[in-house]
């Protein structure tokens, strides 16, 4: 057999402190379907973007078509035949499928001039070749999302591409239609182009793949052919890391309900039926791929995409969430995923950062009063540990756990009762993550009810009192926390069992 | 001590200051009667219009926007001041009232467009810049003017209030209303936090849209008065009254230090930097350079101040980049 056509060696890729690849190596065959499994944030889409150029490994080596690439750039692993297609096709939609596919293929000049009819019958003959019947001369938004796939697929073909990354394809497709991109798959590999799939459906992974690598904590953990694998053991290698006995143990007991959700939806941001209840004291984590719904439930309850169907009860009482401002009055709290952008203003001072919600109640008449504001900050630098110069240092100023800290003094400040923690120690180094642990235990405690969001699988089987699963936009099982292991949350999680109705 | 000159020495408005007060030294060395009181009152007289919208347009780049809107609406204003005083036979301070309320109304326009429509500040006050001016046009058809307005009117412009021109007291008021207002409540905070991050603001519980319309409101009603001030000074209305203001006030603003992408600024730095175009263009006239000097000059001031705020950062930039390189190359190497 030839030499693979990708072949890495001991990958390894640092951003900043953190580590997300250490020594990865993979190979893809001609000819052969390579499926990459992991969690999220397991290192996926750092290789990916290693193989098309978009990131520089820091050591390891890659060889394609057997001959060693110094330095990988977009532009040369393109001239290598390296593509990518994402979830989302990157199409213009107001050209043409054969102007689409001709702006990859045609040498940029622009005193040339355009040969249609060569456009169109090039066009024609890629799209015939991945089984595609669209006219050339249709606009691409009027074509469905399968459709742009294809498009997109032939424009890579006809740049000769022969190694093909797909990542998550069949996202928003049917079922119909993922079929009909695997026949396009299978035709490829017939036609010796070899394909790296990435997907979180794993019956996907056993219709398609020839062989499977999972990547864990940025280590790749083993690759086997399909045919030697099954799905409970490929769960197992993707969550088998030893989960770390560091998470405070649960001391409150819940009381009484807090907020009750019954049948929530909202159609823009694609969240259905949705009910639980969160009583005080309890954390209730919840659990979900990326894109599964978690954020914009939040969101829902945030008031930033109000429900447009459902009930929320708070305390009994039936309220509605239309606005930022009326969850906080309501007493809901939301520390958002997206720190830099949405959790903190960076470029103001840790003291306004931390009256920030609480405008009114702590500046009665509107007028600053530096002092009642300093103060307030001051306690709250004292209370979780917040390592700054002063109140008054810029937030941009304090590393990514401080920052996340200052997030958290916001909500606080405001006395909520119920506190949304949308990934709570993402890109938070050890130590303050575990202190950001033990605040969301003391808050607890308190009696405050807690909805943690987490990526992260120690994180939510370590902290919640019960896992809530989401998929698609709906929650579809409730675990209990202290029987929920890291199989049976990634199971749910995939698809992998039926929805479960512990309380 | 030591602290507070490194703290305010390198500071945007300190150095503002200095301009100013090297310019006064400077033409009072070169002008004939530049320092004397007349003239004095002259700088003021002329600069409250473009002071007051300059003062109103501090809140609104704040928060990231902008208003091409208000030196047209000074024209559309000042036109129907004028025709409700003389057509519709109202005293000038009912008819003064009146324009006030207009401008508020126009200033509820832009804040409708800008906030229910989600359309860009720019484009939104571009299109009311001509509409405004439009209107004016339309209402005089390009040729009526207002004038003849009684003298107890025309004391507003002209004449002198507690030792000072007239107007001068109206433009303190304003200038006292919009720094507490920018700096002393949580309005003003707000404004700032929309500016640096709009998202981030929502996120916070800050009523976004309520605070965007807040400012260009604002800003409406200043334009409004500064068209009544205009016309009393002048003695007379005309459609094209307070053509380009908006440049000058949105000169003035960003020569005083406010970040044109929002959340940075203050309102005294705002007050120097009127204080400098205008002792700049009065300057130069008596120290006999043409009037187009003057242009160049606070184009040239204009350009020399954004660098001086971009040039520090620059350096840091530089100097970060050279720090953070140099790990990478010991990991590479290792």
């Amino acid at each position: 057999m030839s030499a693979p056509l990708l072949q890495l060696n001991s990958i390894t890729k640092s951003f900043d402190a953190v580590r997300a690849l250490k020594g990865v190596s993979f190979s893809l065959n001609a000819g052969e379907v390579h499926a990459l499994l992991g969690e999220n944030g397991a290192g996926k889409s750092t290789l990916i973007k290693v193989i098309t150029g978009a990131h520089q490994s820091n050591t390891g080596t890659i060889e394609i078509n057997g001959k060693t690439v110094e330095k990988l750039t977009p532009a040369s692993a393109h001239k290598l035949g390296v593509a990518a297609i994402y979830q989302q096709p990157a199409l213009f939609p107001d050209l043409s499928a054969a102007e689409n596919i001709a702006l990859g293929l045609e040498p940029p000049s622009a005193l040339r001039g355009i040969d249609w009819s060569q456009r169109r019958a090039q066009a024609r003959e890629l799209l015939k070749r991945v089984g595609a019947d669209i006219d050339p001369g249709t606009e691409v938004r009027e074509l469905s999302m399968p459709q742009q796939q294809l498009v997109e697929i032939a424009r890579s073909l006809g740049k000769g591409a022969r190694i093909l990354i797909m990542d998550e394809p069949t996202a928003s497709l049917t079922q119909k239609e993922v079929e009909l991109l695997f026949g396009v798959i299978r035709q490829l590999r017939k036609d010796g182009v070899g394909i790296i799939y990435i997907s979180h459906r794993l019956e996907e992974i056993f219709a398609v793949a020839d062989r499977v690598t999972v990547l864990r904590d940025g280590e790749s953990v083993g690759t086997h052919p399909v045919s030697e694998i099954d799905k409970a053991k490929l769960i197992r290698l993707m969550v088998g890391r030893e989960v770390a006995a560091i998470y405070p143990p649960s001391q409150s007991v819940p009381g009484a309900v807090v907020l009750a959700l019954s049948k929530i939806g909202c159609a823009q941001s694609q969240v259905h039926d949705v009910s639980f209840e969160v009583r005080a004291g309890e954390v209730f984590g919840l659990a979900g791929l990326v894109g599964a719904g978690r954020t914009e439930l939040a969101r829902i309850l945030f008031g930033i995409t109000p429900a447009d169907s459902g009930t929320i009860q708070l305390n009994g009482k039936t309220i509605t969430i239309q606005s930022p401002q009326s969850a906080i009055d309501d007493g809901i709290g939301y520390v958002p995923e997206d720190r830099r952008r949405h959790g903190v203003i960076l470029e103001m001072s840790v003291a306004a950062n931390t009256t920030m919600s609480i405008h009114r109640r702590i500046f009665p008449g509107t007028w600053l009063r530096s002092g009642a504001e300093r103060e307030l900050a001051q306690k709250y630098i004292r209370d979780l540990a917040i390592k700054t110069f002063s109140d008054e240092s810029h937030v941009n100023t304090l590393s990514g756990g401080n920052q996340q800290k200052v997030a958290l003094a916001r909500w606080l400040a405001s006395g909520p009762k119920v506190l949304i923690l949308d990934e709570p120690t993402q890109g938070v180094d050890v130590g303050a993550k575990s202190e950001i642990h033990k605040l969301i235990r003391n808050l607890a405690a308190q009696g405050l009810a807690v909805i943690m969001i987490s990526s992260d699988l120690p994180e939510i089987l370590g902290m919640s009192d019960r896992i809530g699963i989401m998929r698609a936009g709906t929650i579809t099982s409730i675990l209990d926390g202290k029987t929920a292991d890291a199989g049976t949350v990634m199971a749910a999680a995939l698809g992998q069992t039926r929805p479960a109705t512990a309380l | 001590m030591k602290n507070f000159l490194r703290s305010n020495i390198a500071k945007h408005e300190t150095v503002l200051l200095a301009v100013v007060i090297t310019e006064w030294f400077y033409f009072n060395s070169v002008g004939a009667h530049f320092g004397s009181l007349d003239n004095t009152f002259d700088i003021v007289r002329h600069s409250v219009e473009i002071g007051l919208l300059a003062l109103v347009m501090t809140p609104i780049i704040l928060t990231g926007g902008i208003d091409l809107s208000v030196g047209s609406l000074l024209g559309l204003c000042a036109i129907l001041f004028g025709k409700l005083w003389r057509d519709a036979h109202f005293s000038p301070m009912a008819a003064g009232i009146c324009t006030l309320g207009i401008g508020a109304v126009a200033g509820g326009l832009n804040a409708t467009l800008i906030t229910w429509l989600r359309l860009p500040p720019l484009i939104v006050t571009l299109g009311t810049y001509s509409l405004f001016r439009g209107l004016a046009e339309a209402i005089t058809h390009g040729v009526d003017t207002f004038t003849k307005f009684p003298d107890s009117f025309l004391f507003l412009g002209q004449e002198r209030f507690l030792g000072m021109p007239a107007q001068a007291p109206i433009f303190i008021l304003v200038a006292i209303f919009v720094w507490l207002l920018v700096h002393r409540t949580t309005f003003g905070r707000s404004f700032r936090v929309i500016g640096f991050s709009p998202e981030g603001a929502r996120y916070a519980g800050i009523p976004v849209e309520r605070r965007i319309a807040m400012v260009y409101v604002l800003a409406g009603i200043i334009s409004a008065l500064a068209a009544i001030i205009y016309t009393a000074r002048l003695g007379q209305a005309k459609a094209d009254a307070g053509t380009g203001y908006e440049l000058y006030a949105i000169t003035a603003v960003v020569l005083g230090g406010t970040s044109i992408f929002g959340g940075i600024g203050t309102v005294h730095g705002t007050l120097l930097g009127v204080a400098a175009i205008a002792i700049l263009s009065n300057g130069l006239v008596h120290a006999r350079q043409p009037r187009e000097v003057a242009g160049m000059l606070t184009g040239l001031l204009l350009i020399l101040a954004l660098c001086s705020s971009v040039v520090p950062k620059l350096f840091a930039r530089l100097r970060a980049r050279r720090q953070t390189a140099a790990p990478i190359q010991a990991v590479k190497t290792s």
